[in-house]
């Protein structure tokens, strides 16, 4: 299978800090990869410089065979990010934000139709897309913002905690959209969570992340049996219990 | 103009066409509330004037009952005075004339000092009581009477005395015509006239100004904290439009914006302006400055547009910027608060003086403000002195580059999502 997303030894240094230390993964055609770890662990930073958004200190990115830092631009045609806490413009009813957004992916405006339509179907918020966004509840915000990003079609979605704050229901009916929209479309998802569980239900393949570092890559299921865990968090647990040990 | 600038001019005008905080604060509100202001003032003056306009009731004690007192008498009366003559004890008359009432006390002897060549001592007693505006004006116009009558008296006085005589010639034995010469041509307007009016027709150009900067920078700093603040900007940074672009939509949106908020303010400032002095300009009139030979050439145009091109661009540029350096909209709006300082300093101190009068250092520190420039063009239009203003766009230019180079580099650099400023760092 074609890789779509190659990072090697990833360092971003900020001010007294070092956020990414040396991270190293790639991600196939088609797969649910999941970055997982405690806050502060640096998955947002990582997510940030595929999405083009910030640039590393060193090393080496890629997306569908092109390089993030010298071909931001071709990089951002084939990408949709998700941020963790990304708003929609609070003046702009639903429908005028998605045909805002759409509107610099397509040129053709029977495509733009299209791409709005199954935001439609992706939010399931029907007629509620007519409000203005600032009327509308976080599940809501987060449900139009996960359509925006899916809606394009995108070869990579980048989902930074995307159901962070939701309450049951919301979480729930987007986890059921990414994965459903990856396996009906071949749609390739970079996802980071804290929550292990979700992780669980989503993801083919995870990395471990802590302080900077990736510690652990595999399938939740050979994670888990690796580890003798019943559950990734479980195994998350033990691994930075040895890699603190180590 | 490539789409994505187009798509994103569009949104910026349209989110901040329906921003309350835009739309009523910077575009309504004064659109409404300064006419109203105009209005009321209007009215309060307007029935005030009606008012004092009103037949005078001047009380009269005729202590002399001579000729000159009679005299004084009809001449309060052929100016329309309602006069109600009153005897008995002064103090007993002082006390009833009431508020806005006049008493005039003509006491004895003052014809008889008069006819004999002296100066006769007329008492007026002027009734306080909520000291109003009309209790004032009551008072100016029993001034205006007294010196009428005066007047009349004065013309007898030298019609009696010296037989065959123009008494205004010897009231006023000199006839002065004053012309102001303009461009090397008299022109038939008094110098105090002229320089009222030109300044009046000064003042609006750098008021203007002033307003468009301000606000232009205002809906800049306040549309990219926005977007900070609704967390929009992570994901627009990612969509496939450059980064320039979002640069340029939002210097365009905020200029559209600014324009409409500025023709609202001007429109509304100019509306009340012209009510509350409406009645105190009445009897200048308009002077067409055209018509006297202060046309400004379309040199001094262009070189207004161009100076005033360039402050806009590198006021919206700084303020972007300081904007996208910000934490929230508070933190924006307090930073520009700071900055704006520098726009409507030139336009304080030029606005009511020249730059020439000028202490030197406060002239140098005015000169190193480039929103200094539109001012000085705008006041060139009549002057003509356009030195200091060609020298000034070079300095312009550069600036507007300068500022213009830190926006984008913020822009196209991580420092749009990382970068911060903050008043408060100072204080620790």
């Amino acid at each position: 299978m074609a890789k779509v997303i190659v990072v090697r030894d990833l360092v971003k240094q900020y001010p007294g800090r070092r956020a990414l230390d040396g991270i190293t993964f790639e991600v196939e055609e088609g797969e649910i990869f999941g970055l997982i770890g405690p806050n502060g662990a640096g998955k947002t930073t990582t997510l940030r410089i595929l999405a083009t958004i910030i640039k590393p200190t060193s090393g080496y990115v890629e997306i569908c065979g092109k390089d993030v830092l010298r071909e931001g631009n071709e990089v951002r045609k084939i990408i949709s990010y998700l941020p963790e806490e990304a708003g929609a413009y609070s003046n702009l009813s639903g429908l005028e934000y998605l045909r805002f957004m759409a509107s610099f992916y397509y040129d053709d405006d029977e495509k733009i139709k299209c791409a709005i339509e199954d935001a439609i179907a992706i939010s399931g918020l029907g007629d509620r897309l007519k409000e203005k966004t600032s009327n509308y509840s976080k599940g809501m915000r987060r449900r139009l913002l996960l359509a925006r990003t899916l809606m394009v079609k995108p070869r990579l979605a980048i989902l930074d905690e995307p159901t962070s704050g939701l309450d049951v229901t919301h979480a729930y009916h987007l986890r059921r959209v990414i994965k459903s929209y990856s396996k009906d479309h071949g749609t390739t998802v970079l996802i980071s969570s804290h929550n292990m569980l979700e992780v669980e239900y989503l993801c083919d393949r995870v990395a471990l992340i802590d302080q900077g570092k990736i510690i652990e890559t595999g399938s939740p299921e050979y994670l888990k049996s690796k580890y003798s865990a019943v559950n990734l968090e479980e195994t998350f647990m033990k691994v930075v219990g040895f890699a603190q040990g180590s | 103009m490539p789409k994505g600038l187009r798509l994103l001019i569009i949104k910026e005008v349209k989110d901040l066409l329906r921003d309350p905080k835009i739309l009523i604060g910077m575009i309504l509100f004064p659109a409404l509330i300064l006419p109203l202001m105009g209005a009321a003032i209007n009215i309060s003056t307007g029935s005030l004037i009606e008012k004092s306009s009103g037949p005078l009731t001047v009380y009269v004690l005729d202590e002399d009952r001579g000729e000159i007192a009679k005299r004084i008498i009809e001449s309060l009366r052929d100016q329309g005075v309602l006069v109600r003559l009153v005897d008995g004890p002064y103090e007993e008359a002082i006390r009833d004339i009431g508020s806005g009432g006049i008493l005039v006390i003509l006491p004895e002897g003052l014809s008889q000092r008069i006819e004999s060549g002296n100066r006769g001592e007329v008492l007026v007693y002027y009734g306080f009581k909520d000291f109003s505006i009309l209790e004032s004006l009551n008072a100016q116009r029993m001034t205006g009477l007294l010196n009428e009558i005066e007047s009349r008296l004065v013309r007898d006085l030298i019609s009696e005395n010296i037989p065959g005589t123009d008494p205004d010639s010897v009231i006023n034995p000199l006839s002065v015509d004053e012309k102001s010469v303009i461009k090397g041509v008299a022109q038939p307007i008094s110098p105090y006239v002229l320089t009222n009016i030109v300044r009046m027709q000064g003042l609006m150009g750098p008021l203007v100004i002033m307003i468009v900067l301000i606000l232009a920078m205002q809906v800049a700093a306040t549309s990219i904290a926005i977007e900070k603040e609704a967390k929009t900007l992570e994901t627009l940074l990612t969509i496939p439009v450059s980064r320039l672009n979002i640069l340029f939509g939002k210097l365009v949106g905020s200029v559209t914006i600014a324009l409409l908020a500025t023709v609202a303010n001007v429109f509304a400032f100019t509306y009340y302006i012209g009510a509350i002095t409406s009645q105190a300009t009445s009897s200048i009139g308009n002077l067409d400055l055209a018509s006297i030979g202060l046309i400004p050439p379309p040199e001094g145009y262009f070189l207004l547009g161009l100076t005033l091109f360039g402050a806009l661009v590198s006021a919206l540029a700084l303020a972007l910027t300081l904007g996208t350096l910000s934490q929230d909209v508070r933190g924006a709006q307090s930073i520009i608060g700071v900055v704006i300082v520098p726009i409507f300093l030139p336009t304080i101190f030029l606005m009511m003086g020249d730059m020439q009068t000028l202490p030197l250092s406060i002239q140098a520190v005015l000169y190193a403000i480039p929103f200094t420039y539109p001012v000085l063009a705008s006041q060139s239009l009549i002057t003509g002195n356009y030195g200091p203003i060609l020298a000034g766009l070079v300095y312009m230019a550069f600036f507007t580059l300068f500022t213009l180079y830190v926006a984008a580099k913020v822009f196209t650099t991580e420092k749009v999502m990382t970068g911060r400023i903050s008043l408060k760092r100072r204080k620790l």
